[in-house]
This record gives C-alpha cells, structure tokens and sequence, in this order.
C-alpha cells in the first residue's frame, strides 16, 4: 500500500541547517517576523495535516472522479468538507498579501508546504494551487477596487480562482487565441469564447469561482502582444459584496483524464459574460509572467511531491516482501527469503529515487528563496541577482523536477512488480496524476526551449556565467569542508562541462538557429544534473558536521548521486554536441 | 488518435531485405515457405488488425472486463472478433501440422503478432497466452495429453494460460505453496491460489487450458521441488469435446491502470484434476524451453507501443499548428505552422521511430534465431542459435519494453495536453505498455538473467560470439564512404561493450552484489549497442538497395537518416550507463535498510 509522512526531517535540514533560510527572511522587512521556531510548528503541522486529513481521500478520490451533471461539477466524496476544514484553519491564505487578509508566508516555506500537499493528495492540492496563481495575479496587476472585492474572500477560502488561458486550438502558442472581450458603458466587458483545460473551472466546494481570462479587444494588434486579461466571477458580487447574479459563464463539460481525476478538468463556455480588465490593456500576457516563475516551481513541485510518496511507499514495501536471497548470503534466516531490499538492483531503484528526491527538494527550496528575495529584497544588487537566478532555474525547476519526479514514480511501480500495476496499490495512481505535470504549465520542451533560448542564447550565456560563478565561488569557499573531499574532482568536472556545453550551445546557436531547440532538453537535463550535484555537495558538507545516522545516510546518498546519477551529464553533453543536423534532415513525408 | 496502419512497407524491409528470409527459408530446407507467401500473410493480417481489432482498442479500455461471480466478460465486440480469428485459421498459423497446424515457423508469424498487438494490445493477450500452453505440451506432453488437448488449442476453439505467480512470489518462484496430491488413477488433486493469470478466465473459447506450477509431496525446496500440471476448465469428454467442470475458478479480476480489457485473475484451484507433464519437479526446466519464445512474444508489446505512439505523435504533429520555424515560416498561409517543423518535436518522433523500428529489426532476428534453434539441420548452427538467442532474449524483452514505454510517453508529450485526455487515445498506449517492463519477468529479472546467466556463467563466451558477428560486420562495411560514420560508433562501442563485461567480471569476482548492482544499466548499454548493430545493418542494406537502384528511394533515404539520428543523438546514452556501472558499489550496498527514510 501507499504510505506518506511527511519528510520533515529532511525539510527543517534543508531548510534550516543547509540553507539558514531563517537568517534571510530576518533580513527582509516583509519576512521578518518569520522565525525558525515559527517555520518549524507549521511544516509539523501541515504534515498532520496532509497526512490526516487529505493523503486518505487520495485513493477514492482517484477511483471516483469528479461528476458533471448539467453544468454542475461534483467533486468526489469527502472533497468538499476537506476543502472547507482546510480553509478554516487558515491554510488557503498561506501565501496572501496580509493587507487583504493573508499570511504572507515566504515562497521558500510555501515550497515544502506544498510538496507535502502533492505528495498527499495532488488532485486536492491543484484546487488552491489555481487560486494561489489567480490571487498573485490580482495582487500584481489589478485595481485597488477590484482587490478589495475578490482577495479576502479568495485568501479566506469562501472563493476560489482559475487561470483560463488554453482553447481547444492553441495551448502552448496563445498568441493565436479566439476568446473576445467587447467594452460596455460601465467600464466593464463581455467577454466570449471557449476556454478547455480549466483546473477547478467549476466545483461544489466554495461559494463562488472567480476566473481569470486571457481575451481579445476589438481591434487589438494580432499575435501574443494584443491579449488583454479579466477577471470573470461565477456570481457577480451583489452590493453587499456576497454572490448575486449567476454570471454569463459555465462548465461545458469535464474531460476524461488519464490521472488527477479528483481535479476537475473544464471547458468553460463564455457567452457574453461580464468581466473587469486587470491592468492595461494588450499587456494581458505580461501580467500573467509576472506569476508565472511561482506557478511553475509550483507545478514542478508536484513532480516532487509525487516522486517523495511513491519513495515512501516503495521502500516500506521493499522491506517488506521477501523474495530470493542476498547475493551475499542469506539475510533473514527465519523467512523463506530476504526482503528484496538485499538485492543490489533494487538498492538502486531505492537510491536513484531518494538522491533526485532530495536534490530536487533542495533546489526547489534554492529557487523559493530567490523568489523571496526577488520580491522582498531591499538590496537593489539583491534583489536584481536573485531575478536573474530565478529566470535562470524556473524552467529548470519546472522541467527537472517533473521529468525526474515522472521517472521515479514510474520506478516506484517497479520495485512493487506486478502488484505496482494494480489500482489497489496505489503506486500506478502516482505515475497517472504525475504524468500530467511535464504537459501543463508550459509543457517541457517549452520550459528547455524557454531554458536554451530566452535564458541562454539569447542574452550570451550571462546568466549561466552568473550562476557558474555561484557555483564556483561555493567550491572555493568550501575547498577545505569534510564532506567535499570524495566528490569535489567529480563536482569540479561537472561544473566545467556545464560551462564548455554551454559555450557550444552557443557557438553552434550561431551557426544554425534550429540549434537552440534541437538541444534544449538535453540542455536542460543536463543543467539540472549538474544544479543537482552542487546541491547534493552543499548537503553533504552539512551532513558531515552531523554525527547520526540522519548525516550519515545523507553521505551515502549523495556519493551515490555522484557515482551513479551524475554520469549520465556526460551523455547528454556528447548528444547535446552532436548538434542539429541529424534531426533536420529528413522531409517531413518521408517520417 | 488516428487509425492504426500496419507498417508494411517497414515489415517487409526487416524481413525480406534485411534478415533474407528467403534464403533462411531455402537453408532450413522449408521448400513451401517464402516470401511470397510471407507477403500474401502480412496483408491478410493488417487488414484484420486494422479493420477488427484496432476499432476495439479505445472501446475494450473504457469498458474493461466485467468479474460476476466466476464469470468473466471481455468487452463488446471482442468475442465476435475473435471468433473471426478462429475461423481465419490465425491462430493455428505455428501449430503442428499433426494437430491441425500449419506448421510455419515463428519468423513467418512474428509480424502479424505486431500487427494484433499494435493493434490491440490486450486483445491480443487471449491468443498469445495460449502459445505457452500449446509449446509446453507440444514439448513436454504424452501423446495421450498432445491428442487430448493440442487440435482445440491449435485451433483456437480453446485457449490457454500459465499459472505461475501466487500473491507471496512471482520472482521468486522458488517459495511457490500450490500443492498437487496424487489419486489414484494417476491423476493429481492441485489446490492452491495463482494471481495475475492473463486469461484465466473469459467468455470467448469454450475451454481453458491452465498449465499450472506446483508441488508433490515431499518435493523438496526451491525451484527444485516444482512440477508442472496441465488443469483444464471443463475435464474432456474423451471424444475431443468438454465434461465435467473442473474445481477451478476465477475468484476476482485485478482492476489495472492498462490491459484493461484482459482479463487478470485469480485462479483458485480447489482440489481441481490435474495431470502431470515432464518429470517430476522439472517443471521450471520444463517452462525454460519456451521461456525465450514468451519472452519474445512481450518484447513485441514494446515495438507494438512505440510504433503506435510513433504514428498517432506524427499524425498530430503535421496537423497541430503552433508558433513559426525558426528558420522562417512554413505555412505562411496559416496562423502558425504545424509542429514538425520544431526540432525538438522531431526529436520525440525520430526516438519514437528509431525505437519502433530498431527494436522491430531486434525482435525479428530473435524470431529468425528462433527457427534456427527449432529446425537447424546442422547440430553447431542450431547451439549457435540459441546461445546467441539465450543473449539476446532479455535484450529484446527488457529494453525494447522500457524503450517503447519512453516512446508512448513522448507520444502523449507530442499532444501536449490532449495527450493526457482519454478520448485521444494516448495516455492509454501508455498505461497499456506499463505493464511490459514488469510482467514475463520484470526489466530487473531480465537484467539478472543476461549479466549473471548469460554472460557471466559463460565467461563472456555468449557475449564474445555477438560481439564477433557485429565485429565482422563493421570489418565488411567499414570501408564504404556513405557508412563510414554509421560503422565508426558501432565498432567502438562494440569494443568497448567487451572492455565493460571484464571490468565488470573482475569486480564481480571480489564482490557477488556488483552484478545485481550494474546489472540493469549493463542491460540498457547491451541493449543501446546491439540497436545501434541493427541500424547499421539496415543502414548498410538501405545503402545497397540505393547503390542498386532497388528504386523506393525515399524509403531507403529515410533509414539511413534514421540510423544517423540514432547514433547521434541517442547511442550516447550509452555512456552515462557506463559511467553509473563504474561508480562505486559502497554507496549502493551500505546505506542500513532502516535508514532508506527518516
């Protein structure tokens, strides 16, 4: 069976001892008063309550679905009261702008937060993810008035909000979208069109669904630059600021997924339903990437959660079913064979599963700490780095840790065997709802191309000059540290063959503009390893100042992420040289 | 998702071209058998796959088996195609003649095989299973037993299953409870659970055959102690019709995340008749003289997976418009251009074909060794064969499945959200291909089956006899200036594959745990290496055919395009295999097994 406690331990290591991330959020005004001991209480008790309240609604939730019934969406048992005991105590305004009722919570806390929510329940956890995104949106972009209106009621949990971007014929090219918006007297417009893919579109769980919407105005420029965006309730609020008036928008229908069917997955028809623009108009897309850094390491982190839950899940069992013996002897006498952790093969499976785990967990912590500072530095230099390092590893992050966070749910199905086949288990369920997160939010490839294109090539490689720079002026500084010793030549090595695939990146990319993105993903994988392994170095120089078991393994997995994972930079790097040409070549009728 | 093509043209280039099934036909003296008829079969059979069972592929998953007290229901319309199945004689294709088979070889049914199951994976499970039953009894079975139960399932009027796997060992065969009691009349009583038995159950044959693995009394322990039993659904009438029913039933069907429209049961044999076959306690010896044609026969699903991921990817990636080239437009007259013109979307296709294709190529041969093994006049061809087959089967199995899993993936990727919706008929070529890395042996099993019995307990002689034949073939074309930069990276790491095999025995010798510790990424290389042997090969064919003026140049093109990709882009991953081998075994095996999670 699937089993889940949150990974605590590893959280507040990372957190507190690797990071200190208490030390930069007393240096920030807005992150004052966020101590350790404060951080400590709340990641303790938001693993009681993902653990209690939404990892044992996971598996029903999976098996159920969400029901649609003329427009009306059902979400499965138990969602509803969960959802409503989750906003009560407060969870929904985690991250809010206090001024409107909201927590204010950093982005580096909210990150392990919401690891946890994924690993216990993704499905569950994409209902506030949505409103998370559309409230840092409001909070950005829109009118005072309009805040005023939509943010408390959002933060509270009474409302809920969507990104409603994709239509059923652009997804990752929205420069070509339909959807349009037709100015009234009032200042206010109608808006129409065909929104598909909308997470939480519809639902029974809050009072009213407040939608963000990305739409055309009359005579607005072609391509990406003429898309304005809007703010379309459910209800309209009444005078009184509650729900009034039913809205000009509905659910179509729900889509059949392969995975998180306990999120309900809209098409949402707009027939001249009234909504408020937020910000300028034709700047609809500028606004939404203002959020869009948070809510791709927010995607990214479920490739997390979900490769943490399906680690968990697998180690209990591989210490549990016995089958064959130790290649060394017998290890367990008294049963008729040895737990099938014994045997090397799934050692490794274990290993391989834990080190991009805890890599990742450690990255996504780097990156929400850049994000805090990016938003909540005083320090013009700073805050201007930390931007840089954020636009740098965002896509990184996003890709990474869902390619990676696929791979081992998929390795976790394999150390059950067969039994990882059968829904009952729970682990096939892991690898169905993570599956969704390398398409959505910018599906991979866009993430590498946005990686090797935008990031890279476009500005000169200054940016990964910038963190080669970080990286180096780490190994330096810690040349000395225990823990380095054993892996600082293969550290060193990785990080010059960043630099040096880098620089053919570049040199190819000027040869030949196909070049970008006939590499980008191997580009980017091979940035991640290489981000992994400077991450692992700094966790392991951590781990040796610790004298207990938790340090130890720490070591051990480490080296193992040295030996046996970081090889395959190499690979990468032999592909990424090999350059374009053999991808082009053939015409397209002859594939 | 669109309609499902049988890849003919392709088939027909592995077949004829590349592997001259003509010539291996004439050698093995099977005078009736030729490509000819070989293309006469496959057009027969892509028009029934495409026509009968493709049609049933999304409808079989939606609605899956139905379990009602015993009583399995396959999916609408599944009984009646394969009622259509019988009677086209499909499923007699292999059989012996003496038994109302057509006795061609495995190689002249192995394309069709793709076909049913690109097709229809799980479909194609209710006939595949029976190859099992039917090659164990026609290898191990009295005649009284052969003529009892070989016309029916040759026929396909009944099918057949493998009971192997209990719910504490599948593995582990070894620890297995089922226990048979003798009668009297020579019979046995066997009693005892079988779970995830494709087949066990279903409403399209009117009798099942269960080959079942069990103990005597006072068998001894292990794998040494286990017999095989033939237990049939309905005891025969003696006149080659159905009696009694037997005291086996289906308890429950698995409910799956793919194969949804196979049957998975559990099997309760409660006392059920049953009768032995071979010696007693041989019966995992027994099971091993097909166990490379079953492993084979799921090495199919993994090119079935890639190929239909290939084809629906690529339908939808010349449809799909989105964004410009970035060397200038290429449909300027529309809003944006199809997908195909992004690199990195050819990247995904190219896999995808360069997995479907090679690991064709890969299985094909399998097939061709196969028939060597079984009908080789000449004693050293026929041990040649199967040692070289014995290497090559968990190559075929393990990697073929885990790679044509990847290209299912990059089909959905190709989709991008639609991929994930389940009217599109992608995200379920995943989940149906799931399950090939695990069943019939998991990638693991199969990785400790080549590196620890194939290639280690025969010091290398098995692997040297491959890298030999791939050896001769560089030396053949390595002076051919178009296949120069093709033969180059095969050579090398061919070399290099020998190198890594020593450094791995030397290590092993110190260490018993460095095999299971290497052994799936030295699974992964080998399987790189030898796909990168067959698209040389076919390269060098396809070279041939142009330098002859074969005509078809586009198709000939096309490969060698293809193979190029491949060594470029994709053998190098065989590196970074290479490299986790080489770390260390410390970090692997001394990490206390209650310190995995804090």
């Amino acid at each position: 069976m699937a089993t889940y406690k949150a990974p605590l331990e590893d959280m507040r290591f990372i957190l507190n001892d690797v990071f200190q991330a208490d030390r930069l959020w007393a240096s920030m005004p807005a992150t004052a008063e966020v101590t350790r001991d404060l951080s400590d209480a709340i990641l303790d008790e938001a693993g009681k309550m993902v653990e209690n309240l939404l990892f044992p609604l996971n598996r029903d939730g999976d098996e159920e679905g969400c029901h649609f019934d003329d427009g009306q969406v059902t979400t499965p048992k138990g969602f509803k009261e969960a959802f409503k005991t989750y906003a009560e105590n407060g969870w929904t305004a985690f991250s809010g702008n206090p001024e409107f009722g909201g927590q204010g919570m950093p982005k580096s806390l909210a990150v392990l937060f919401e690891e946890m929510m994924h690993s216990a329940n993704s499905s569950f956890a994409l209902y506030p993810a949505l409103t998370n995104g559309a409230t840092l949106c409001l909070d950005a972009h829109a009118s005072e008035d309009l805040k005023q209106a939509y943010l408390p009621k959002l933060y509270s949990g009474e409302w809920s909000g969507t990104m409603c971007l994709t239509e059923p014929h652009c997804g990752t090219d929205l420069g070509i979208m339909r959807s349009k918006a037709v100015p009234n007297d009032d200042g206010s417009f109608n808006i129409s069109g065909t929104k598909i893919f909308i997470t939480g579109g519809e639902h029974d769980m809050v009072d009213n669904i407040i939608h963000l919407v990305l739409a055309k105005l009359p005579d607005a420029p072609a391509g990406s630059k003429g898309i304005s965006l809007f703010l379309v309730p459910k209800f309209l609020p009444d005078a009184d600021g509650n729900p009034g008036e039913r809205n000009g928008v509905a659910a179509g229908s729900i889509e059949h997924k392969m995975g998180i069917k306990g999120s309900a997955t809209c098409v949402m028809n707009f027939d001249d339903a009234k909504g408020w623009i937020i910000g300028e108009p034709n700047q609809g897309l500028a606004a939404m990437f203002t959020m869009m850094n948070y809510e791709r390491l927010s995607i990214g982190i479920q490739g997390l959660g979900l490769g943490e839950v399906s680690y968990q899940s697998a180690a209990d069992y591989a210490r549990e079913r016995l089958q064959g013996r130790a290649a060394t002897g017998v290890q367990n006498e008294g049963g008729n064979a040895d737990p099938i952790i014994v045997h090397g093969d799934v050692r490794r499976m274990l290993l391989t599963m834990r080190a991009l785990n805890e890599g990742g967990r450690a990255l996504s912590t780097y990156v929400g700490m850049e994000l805090d500072k990016a938003k909540f530095s005083e320090n013009d230099a700073e805050q201007k780095a930390a931007q840089d390092r954020v636009a740098l590893l965002t896509p990184i992050a996003k890709a990474f840790f869902t390619d990676r966070g696929f791979d081992t749910t998929v390795i976790g199905q394999q150390v059950f065997g067969g039994h990882g086949y059968v829904r009952e288990w729970g682990m096939e369920q892991f690898v169905r709802d993570c599956r969704i997160s390398q398409i959505y939010e910018g599906t991979n490839g866009i993430q590498a191309l946005d990686l090797a294109g935008r990031k890279v090539t476009r500005n000169g490689g200054k940016y990964v000059d910038a963190f080669l720079a970080d990286l180096r002026g780490w190994i330096d500084d810690n040349a000395n540290e225990q823990g380095l010793d054993s892996i600082r030549e293969r550290l060193v090595a990785a990080v010059d063959l960043l630099e040096s695939t880098t620089a053919e990146l570049l040199r190819q990319a000027g040869d030949n503009p196909d070049m970008v993105n006939a590499s980008a993903v191997e580009y980017l994988d091979l940035f991640g390893y290489v981000t992994y392994a400077w991450l692992w170095a700094r966790m392991m120089v951590t781990a040796a100042q610790r004298d207990d078991d938790f340090g130890r393994a720490k070591l051990t997995v480490g080296r193992f992420y040295f030996e046996r994972l970081l090889p395959r930079a190499g690979a990468l790097a032999e592909q990424i040289k090999a350059g374009p040409a053999t991808m082009m070549s053939l015409e397209q009728d002859l594939f | 998702m669109p309609e499902y093509k049988a890849p003919l043209r392709d088939m027909r280039f592995v077949l004829n071209e590349v592997l001259d099934l003509d010539g291996h036909y004439a050698k093995l003296g099977l005078e009736e058998v030729n490509s000819e008829l070989l293309n006469a079969f496959l057009d027969e059979g892509a028009k029934f796959s495409e026509n009968e069972l493709a049609p049933l592929n999304r409808s079989g998953d939606e609605e899956g088996c139905h379990f009602e007290d015993g009583v399995v229901t396959t999916p609408k319309g599944f009984k009646e195609a394969y009622a259509k199945y019988v009677e086209g004689g499909w499923p007699a294709i292999n059989g012996d003649p003496e038994f109302g088979g057509q006795g061609l070889p495995g190689s002249a049914s192995i394309a069709i095989s793709e076909m049913t199951g690109t097709a229809n994976w799980s479909w194609s499970m209710y006939p595949g299973l029976s190859h099992g039953a039917v090659a164990t009894i026609e290898e191990h079975g009295t005649d009284q037993q052969k003529n009892a139960y070989l016309p029916k399932l040759t026929s396909g009027e009944w099918t057949g299953t493998m009971c192997l796997t209990e719910p504490h060992c599948g593995s582990d065969l070894g620890i297995l409870k089922t226990k048979a009691e003798p009668n009297a009349d020579g019979s046995y009583s066997i009693t005892g659970t079988k779970i995830f038995i494709s087949a066990g159950e279903h409403d399209m044959a009117e009798n099942i055959v269960h080959i079942v693995l069990a103990r005597l009394p006072d068998a001894p322990k292990g794998t040494k102690g286990i017999s095989l039993f033939i237990v049939p659904k309905f005891l025969t009438d003696g006149n080659g019709g159905v009696g009694e029913r037997n005291a086996v039933a289906c308890g429950s069907i698995e409910h799956k995340m793919g194969i949804k429209a196979s049957a998975t049961c559990v099997m309760n044999f409660d006392g059920a008749t049953g009768y032995l076959i071979g010696p007693e306690n041989k019966g995992l010896n027994c099971m091993f003289t097909f166990m490379n044609f079953a492993r084979l026969g799921t090495a199919i699903q993994g090119v079935a997976h890639a190929e239909l991921g290939f084809q629906g990817g690529l339908a939808y990636a010349r449809e799909r418009l989105a964004m410009r080239s970035l060397s200038g437009p290429k449909n300027p007259d529309g809003p944006a251009d199809p997908i195909i013109v992004h690199p990195d979307v050819r990247r995904m296709l190219l896999t995808s074909k360069a997995f479907a294709e090679g690991g064709r190529a890969l299985v094909y041969l399998c097939a061709q060794l196969g028939d060597q093994v079984k009908l080789a006049r000449d004693d050293a061809e026929r041990e040649q064969a199967h040692d070289l087959m014995a290497l090559l089967t968990p190559i075929a199995k393990a990697f073929v499945t885990e790679v044509g899993l990847e290209a299912a993936n990059h089909g959905v990727q190709i989709y991008g959200g639609h991929g994930f919706i389940r009217e599109w008929g992608m995200e379920q070529n995943v989940r149906d291909a799931r399950i090939s890395t695990l069943y019939e042996g998991t990638t693991g099993i199969q990785a400790l089956d080549l590196l620890g019995r194939k290639v280690m307990m025969t010091q290398g002689q098995a692997l040297r006899n491959f890298t030999k034949i791939v050896h001769k073939f560089c030396e053949a074309h390595g002076d051919n200036g178009e296949l120069k930069e093709l033969i180059e990276p095969v050579a090398r790491y061919n070399r290099e594959w020998g190198e890594l095999t020593q450094a791995i025995a030397m290590q092993a010798m110190q260490n018993p745990d460095y095999v299971g510790a290497a052994s799936v990424d030295y699974l992964m290389y080998s399987g790189y290496v030898t796909l990168a042997y067959l698209w040389a090969r076919m390269a060098a064919k396809a070279q041939e055919q142009l330098d002859a003026g074969a005509g078809d140049e586009d198709f000939y093109k096309a490969k060698i395009s293809t193979a190029r990709f491949y060594m470029k882009r994709i053998l190098p991953r065989a590196a970074g295999h290479k490299g986790a081998i080489e770390g260390g075994l410390d970090c692997l095996m001394e990490l206390d097994q209650e310190h995995f999670a804090f």
